[in-house]
């Protein structure tokens, strides 16, 4: 059997997991697969060989410089060993605007999509989030486990195990920053009292392999020795092997089923001809706005709004009454070090979940401009120190989400205009439920020792957070052509699956790229089980 | 359940007074039964007694040939919330992976009717942590409510002593979903001897409520002909007993205890599993004890 994949971001290498275990089956890749610039990765390379005491200022500098935020106390666009190129437009982006403070690089044209950017947060959803999906957690469970175990993992057993279960072998994170580690030892002192107000806390469980953690500090923009798990690992050791076929420089312009068999046309950026690709199966991984447009452009779903939901983002700083002792991001990892759980109900379906990080210096742009003053230096220095980010999620049904529009493509072979506009929809919610989040964690503050800074308590815009999907959900009989079955095929295809978060029924506050992952390995599995019987 | 395996019943806690009604009540049955205990009376030499310690390590061969565990121990002794979260919280847990590891099928935790979502009682909210465990491990959970028959034990012996006060104090709007200690074994021995039994939880209470007067009144010498009451406001008595609390003073009642009777559940959970199990709860009554 030929397979095709479209894409090389997470849900692609899920596919390709699970696809790689049949050796009767040739598996393409197509996929845009912008790269890292040649002296950053240069850079990148040469600190992989030596420890961090050995690495030139030069090459430190290149990997580990940050962008400016274009928003005065907002968190900048991450930088990845100095590049921007997991959001960069390689042709990915045309046609694609935004209304209001919506962002616009919504889709990845890098190899490895976004995880090569990703804060590498893996959480299994709780079981009562596929209480809204046409199937339920223990169909899933093999294809967790599957991933988990092809994956790099740290993660530890605590309460959040009530609602999140491990589910693979994993390694013990890196030792914590001194703030989170703090939280931590308060929460164990005074479990009770912040359970009372319907908080629990836990640590980070990440894609990384803890165990050989340097603690150098530069998480946040790219580890050097390629601890963080991103999509483009699975596809440089496919490709390697012999397993997979990897064709990059192509952007998907449509797809669709001819004499039974699916096709998909792809545009080369080298020659800007368009070729097409055919295939007993392919499975559409583009991210779920890439997919959503693709399937929309091929379908003609022409001035049709297609609601996307999201897990909207929140910005929360959390600051405690004792500092560390030196700001700096070095001797820790930097990556999300603690979670902060916040049930709505009893089974665990509505939860708001809040990740946090220890100071970096992607940190400093974002104070107020008063405190970016040099007179007051010293007060920045002293608020930092005590500083804890959280970054919280709400879920998608307490979310606004957001619209897309498809406009006809203004030439042949070019991308289908494609406008991103906010939502009304579930927006009635979004703000008293922040506000209930607000009022748990003020009632949890004494006891464990950090105080939700409330005027700074920021609700970011739509599309910010990149925990979107849904455009075409899972449902167990499809009656529109906005819904796709449990394989992840819209009507009227039969061999062309999408594997992203394009069919995500709804999008929980817990982190999702674990559960694209093996979302699309289930879908994969199952594909092969069924074509043989 | 399996069928390939000999049943057999482990019972945690099998001194308490649930624990003991229900070994006693599975022994009737004909059930062969392994009971559980911290200090267990011949630990090498007795087949029917096994030693286990919630606050210690677990050995799984400690459930070795067990098909069904009740899990019903819950140590009372320890006032500290940081030592009583360890031992009962991360001893159940301990207790839940061991056992499952072992290869036990089923295991059945007894919670309580003080366990629900939102409750800021200590030890509800420590039985909710433990059902959160089991519920995740595909395991039932059951939620007795206030326990009453012929033999009272935990609160309803309490209460009980309590009634005989010349003066009862009852909370405005307090209340209690009952459950008669026999519709408790009943229901314990459907559970563990039905082949299909949902990961749930499952309440077991009779459904309404009974206000906590009727229950003083009906537990009082008498049955309260002639008893009086009188209506304390609860937030000054629960401040008091924290401070005795505090002071080591002995007391009758816990604060904890008392947060339980005037914050009960608003209902009873699981009552369709329960119907399709056809589980049956009466009305509260002593007349007849």
């Amino acid at each position: 059997m030929r397979v095709l994949i479209v894409g090389a971001g997470p849900a692609a290498a899920a596919v390709a997991i699970a696809l790689s275990k049949s050796s009767d089956i040739e598996v393409q890749v197509i996929d845009v697969g912008g790269r890292l610039e040649d002296e950053n990765d240069a850079a990148r390379l040469r600190m992989s060989k030596s420890g961090p005491s050995d690495w030139a200022n030069g090459d430190l500098r290149t990997v580990s410089q940050t962008a400016v935020a274009s928003k005065r106390h907002r968190l900048p666009e991450k930088r990845v060993f100095g590049s921007d190129f997991p959001f960069r437009d390689f042709g990915q982006l045309e046609g694609v605007s935004v209304e209001g403070d919506l962002n616009s690089h919504v889709v990845s044209g890098a190899y490895g999509g976004f995880s090569n950017t990703w804060g590498a947060q893996t959480m299994v959803f709780s079981d009562a989030t596929f209480d809204d999906w046409p199937f339920p957690r223990s169909a899933l469970e093999q294809d967790y486990r599957a991933i988990l175990n092809t994956i790099p993992y740290s993660a530890e057993e605590d309460d959040l195990a009530e609602y999140f279960p491990l589910w693979g072998p994993a390694d013990a994170l890196p030792p914590l920053g001194e703030g989170p580690d703090r939280i931590l030892r308060a929460y164990e002192r005074n479990r009770i009292r912040v359970r009372r107000n319907g908080v629990l806390v836990g640590k980070a469980r990440l894609a990384m392999r803890g165990a050989e953690c340097v603690s150098c500090g530069l998480c946040m923009t790219g580890c050097p020795y390629s601890l963080v798990y991103s999509a483009s690992h699975t596809f440089d050791d496919l490709v390697r092997s012999g397993r997979v076929d990897y064709v990059g420089g192509y952007v998907a312009q449509t797809l669709g089923e001819q004499e039974g068999r699916p096709f998909v046309a792809a545009r080369s950026l080298n020659s800007g001809r368009v070729e097409t690709f055919h295939a007993d199966k392919v499975f559409v991984a583009c991210g779920a706005l890439g997919t959503t447009r693709l399937v929309a452009q091929s379908l003609g779903m022409w001035s049709r709004r297609i609601h996307m939901s999201e897990s909207q983002q929140f910005l929360v700083p959390l600051l405690s009454l004792r500092g560390m002792k030196d700001l700096t991001q070095d001797g820790s990892f930097t990556l999300n070090q603690f979670n902060i759980v916040l049930p709505f109900d009893e089974a665990g379906h509505d939860l708001v979940q809040i990740h946090g990080y220890p100071y970096s210096k992607a940190m400093d742009d974002a104070l107020p401009s008063l405190l970016q003053h040099q007179v007051l230096k010293g007060v920045a220095s002293a608020l930092l120190k005590r500083l804890t980010v959280g970054l919280g999620y709400l879920p998608s049904w307490w979310s606004p989400g957001f619209d897309v529009l498809l406009t006809r493509p203004e030439s042949e072979g070019a991308l289908a205009g494609m406008t991103l506009t906010p939502s009304a929809a579930g927006e009635e919610l979004t703000v008293p439920m922040l506000r209930a989040v607000v009022k748990r964690l003020v009632m949890s503050a004494p006891y464990l020792g950090v105080v939700p800074v409330v005027p700074q308590v920021t609700l970011s815009a739509p599309t910010k957070s990149y925990h979107f999907g849904g455009s075409f959900p899972h449902a167990r009989e499809p009656k529109e052509d906005l819904e796709s079955d449990v394989l992840g095929r819209v009507r009227p295809w039969r061999d062309i699956h999408l594997v992203d978060a394009s069919v995500f029924p709804t999008v929980p506050a817990t982190t999702f790229t674990l559960s694209i992952m093996a979302n699309a390995h289930r879908i994969a599995r199952c594909v092969i089980e069924e074509s043989r019987g | 359940m399996a069928k390939d395996r000999e049943p057999l019943v482990g019972v945690t806690g099998s001194n308490g007074y649930l624990g003991s009604a229900l070994v006693a009540a599975l022994r009737a049955e004909g059930l062969d039964v392994v009971e559980y205990r911290r200090v267990a009376p011949d630990v090498i030499g007795n087949a029917e007694v096994r030693q286990l310690d919630l606050g210690g390590p677990m050995d799984a061969r400690a459930f070795e040939g067990v098909t069904c565990l009740v899990h019903a121990a819950w140590d009372l002794r320890e006032t500290d919330p940081r030592r009583a979260w360890e031992r009962n919280v991360e001893g159940s847990k301990r207790l839940l992976e061991s056992a499952l590891d072992a290869g036990v099928e089923r295991v059945i935790f007894v919670s309580s009717m003080s366990a629900y979502f939102g409750t800021k009682q200590d030890y509800g909210l420590m039985k909710l942590s433990v059902e959160r465990a089991v519920l995740e491990s595909n395991q039932v959970v059951v939620r007795p409510g206030l326990v009453y028959g012929a033999q009272s034990g935990g609160m309803a012996s309490t209460l009980a002593k309590l009634a005989r006060l010349p003066v009862i104090p009852v909370f405005s709007g307090a209340h209690q979903f009952t459950l008669h200690v026999d519709d408790f074994l009943a229901a314990m021995m459907t559970l563990v001897q039905s082949d299909e039994v949902p990961s749930s939880v499952i309440g077991l209470a009779h459904e309404p409520a009974t206000s906590f007067k009727e229950i003083m009144l009906a537990l009082a010498p008498g049955y309260g002909g002639g008893t009086k009451t009188i209506a304390v406001p609860w937030h000054p008595l629960l401040g008091l007993l924290r401070v005795a609390e505090r002071l080591r003073f002995p007391l009758p009642v816990r604060s904890d205890s008392l947060l339980g009777l005037v914050r009960p559940a608003s209902g009873v959970p699981g009552r369709d599993v329960a119907h399709h199990l056809g589980l049956s709860f009466r009305p509260f009554s002593v007349a007849a004890e």
